[in-house]
């Protein structure tokens, strides 16, 4: 896919801290998150809601700055990007899936997985052409010029997931992507996101279903702003693994 | 540039989404700009009007035309016949040409009233003696042949210049350079046609042409010598003769700037050697004047007009398009989501609000014009349509809508992507 660099994680989080309300009324919602995350990873962020996951998220998607902390993509720092710089890694680096779809509902699907492309400068033919390529790869081949209101769920977060996939993101951030859908619809929409892992993208998602999550290789478990577990942490993991297993 | 094109795609198919809602805003911006349009237009026309009449006139002339004074009657009525004498003299000509040095030319005219003669039939025609210089100051250009010359003056010749017209009512259809026409006893030969010519009335009485405009000119010094200064008029049971020197004299001024101190001088020549008003003095500057009075109280008028009628439709834009972002918040979360950033956003909207006004002022051009168009049909204004007009109408409402488009399309810029997102 892209040519992402190879050497040290993709996403760097030390120390990531954030809080809404004011200084003299603070409302910590994020405290002491350590993360790494590499290229060609499939993590899923577990807890409860109010945990910080869909906090955290944001963060790793540069929709939301942290207050403490530093966070640094592929190497560079995000806290000193601006607007423009924020916009373009979310352009071309993230990929979002949304729980409620978020899809713009009075343009077509076609319409909908282009805008990523469109606010990359990309040529309108280019644009068409990887627009059918990706949507006949998420089976959406025969809807190209249906509006979002008329499709199925399922159909909408696939329509969303080829958005996501439109500049080949470095990260693919889902946030409960399957939290609108019925379970054989969540099965296949999990399918997607496996045969995506394991074509080699690098995939966050966050649910709050055990099922969901036990098909990530890498769980992070989140509570009250921080990480609670991280399988994929290697001390931590082998903690993990010493507690559910005694030795024989 | 296509980024450009593709918003205004873009802009087009949203304001197509509300098409009632979009006129509606619209409104304000079509009667702006429909009536700033037909109100220019009716002020080009006006000023049109005005410099086409003075243009006949000529605008470093003063014309100063006879009339016959208004309580004459019959006062010196002997019997059944009378004699009177009134108008213009050589006198007067010989005052003005020496006492005012910026007079460059004084131009005598001389008419005679003559029937013209097609063989038995006859037409009532104005016969103009006229010097070589008359056809150069009050811009007759001969359609055909030429205008008279010094030499027809200095040898008396018998020959003419008429309008199209008398030809046409004379049902002549020969060479019109090889016809000799019948003036009172006398042949003249036909050296020029000049076209047919329209004169709104105010310039056919400055002057002196009857409503038909069926001149003939013949030279100055013919006229004098041929036929002499009385002109009998036969009634029924009376005679009755008037003794004119000079129907008109054309004072030409050096200069523009001189026109109306010379205007001054003739009037204070003029009532000093005439007891009664038997003339008349016409001053087209004058009418140029009065028209810079009126244009000055337009070109106050309009503006104000123009820039309240833009800004209610300029608010009316700026309404709904802050409504119609709180309503679309969601999109744009989504759209920062994906990569717009706050200039692509502000571009968006500032593009949809222009491409709303846009689309109004070329109503607006078209309503105005429709509106020009029955003012000229049912009323006697002579508006006229120019392209600056509808360039400055259109760029006007272009410039509403980026006026009041900005503040809308900055706040949707400034709005957090993440509570965009969030937003209902």
């Amino acid at each position: 896919m892209h040519a992402a660099r190879t050497d040290g994680p993709i996403a760097e989080l030390r120390g990531i801290g954030k809080s809404y309300g004011t200084p003299r009324n603070p409302l910590p919602v994020l405290s002491d998150v350590d993360l790494d995350i590499s290229s060609g990873e499939y993590l899923a962020i577990i807890g409860p809601s109010g945990s910080g996951k869909s906090t955290l998220l944001n963060i790793l998607g540069c929709l939301d700055v942290p207050t403490w902390g530093s966070y640094r993509i592929e190497g560079e720092d995000v806290a000193r990007f601006d607007d423009v710089r924020l916009s373009k890694v979310r352009n071309t680096r993230i990929g979002f899936v949304f729980q409620s779809f978020h899809l713009v509902s009075h343009l077509t699907v076609l319409e909908n997985v282009e805008l990523p492309m469109f606010y990359a400068h990309r040529p309108r033919a280019d644009r068409r052409r990887r627009c059918h390529e990706l949507l006949e790869r998420v089976g959406l081949g025969a809807r190209l010029h249906h509006k979002p209101p008329e499709l199925s769920g399922g159909e909408r977060q696939r329509a969303a997931i080829a958005r996501a996939l439109a500049n080949d993101p470095a990260l693919i951030l889902a946030d409960e992507p399957t939290g609108n859908l019925d379970t054989a619809t969540s099965g296949e929409i999990m399918s997607m996101f496996g045969e995506l892992h394991r074509a080699g993208a690098t995939l966050v998602v966050i649910t709050h279903d055990p099922g969901i999550a036990a098909q990530a290789p890498r769980r992070v478990a989140m509570r009250d702003g921080r990480v609670e577990s991280d399988s994929g942490r290697p001390a931590a993991a082998a903690a993990a693994a010493a507690a559910a297993e005694p030795a024989p | 540039m296509t980024f450009i094109l593709e918003l205004v795609r873009e802009a087009l198919r949203n304001l197509g989404r509300h098409k009632l809602r979009s006129f509606l805003t619209a409104l304000g911006i079509i009667f702006g700009v429909a009536s700033v349009l037909s109100m220019i237009s009716t002020g080009e026309g006006a000023r049109r009007a005005i410099m086409s009449q003075i243009q006949q006139l000529g605008i470093r002339n003063i014309i100063l035309n006879a009339r016959k004074p208004p309580d004459e009657g019959k006062a010196q009525t002997q019997g059944t016949s009378f004699r009177l004498t009134y108008g213009l003299t050589f006198h007067d000509r010989d005052q003005i040409d020496e006492t005012l040095p910026m007079i460059e030319k004084v131009l005598p005219v001389h008419d005679l009233d003559q029937w013209i003669w097609f063989g038995s039939r006859r037409i009532e025609a104005k016969v103009r003696g006229v010097t070589p210089d008359y056809f150069e100051h009050l811009q007759l250009v001969p359609w055909l042949g030429r205008a008279l010359t010094p030499l027809d003056d200095a040898e008396r010749a018998r020959v003419c210049v008429v309008r199209n017209e008398l030809l046409r009512q004379a049902k002549y259809v020969g060479d019109p350079l090889k016809l000799d026409l019948k003036v009172g006893t006398q042949f003249f030969r036909v050296v020029g046609v000049l076209p047919d010519a329209e004169f709104q009335s105010p310039n056919r009485l400055a002057l002196g042409i009857d409503e038909r405009a069926l001149e003939v000119y013949v030279p100055y010094q013919t006229v004098i010598d041929r036929f002499g200064l009385q002109i009998t008029v036969r009634r029924a049971g009376s005679r009755e003769s008037s003794e004119v020197e000079l129907h008109q004299i054309v004072c030409v001024v050096d200069s523009e700037e001189d026109v109306l101190p010379a205007a001054r001088g003739v009037q204070a020549i003029l009532e000093r050697f005439h007891e009664k008003k038997d003339y008349e003095v016409t001053v087209p500057l004058e009418l140029l004047e009065s028209r810079r009075k009126t244009q000055r109280v337009f070109d106050i008028v309009l503006p104000i007009v123009a820039g309240v009628s833009l800004l209610v439709g300029g608010i009316g834009i700026l309404n709904i398009m802050l409504a119609s972002i709180t309503e679309r918040t969601r999109e744009i979360g989504i759209r920062r989501a994906l990569g717009a950033t706050g200039l692509d956003i502000t571009w968006q909207f500032l593009v949809e609000t222009v491409t709303l006004s846009g689309i109004g002022g070329l109503l607006g051009v078209a309503l105005g014009a429709l509106g020009v168009h029955v003012l000229r049909a049912f009323t006697q204004w002579d508006a006229v349509i120019t392209p600056w007009a509808v360039a400055l109408a259109f760029g006007t409402s272009c410039l509403t809508g980026v006026i009041f488009g900005l503040y809308p399309a900055r706040q949707a810029a400034r709005m957090e992507p993440i509570r965009a997102l969030r937003h209902e």
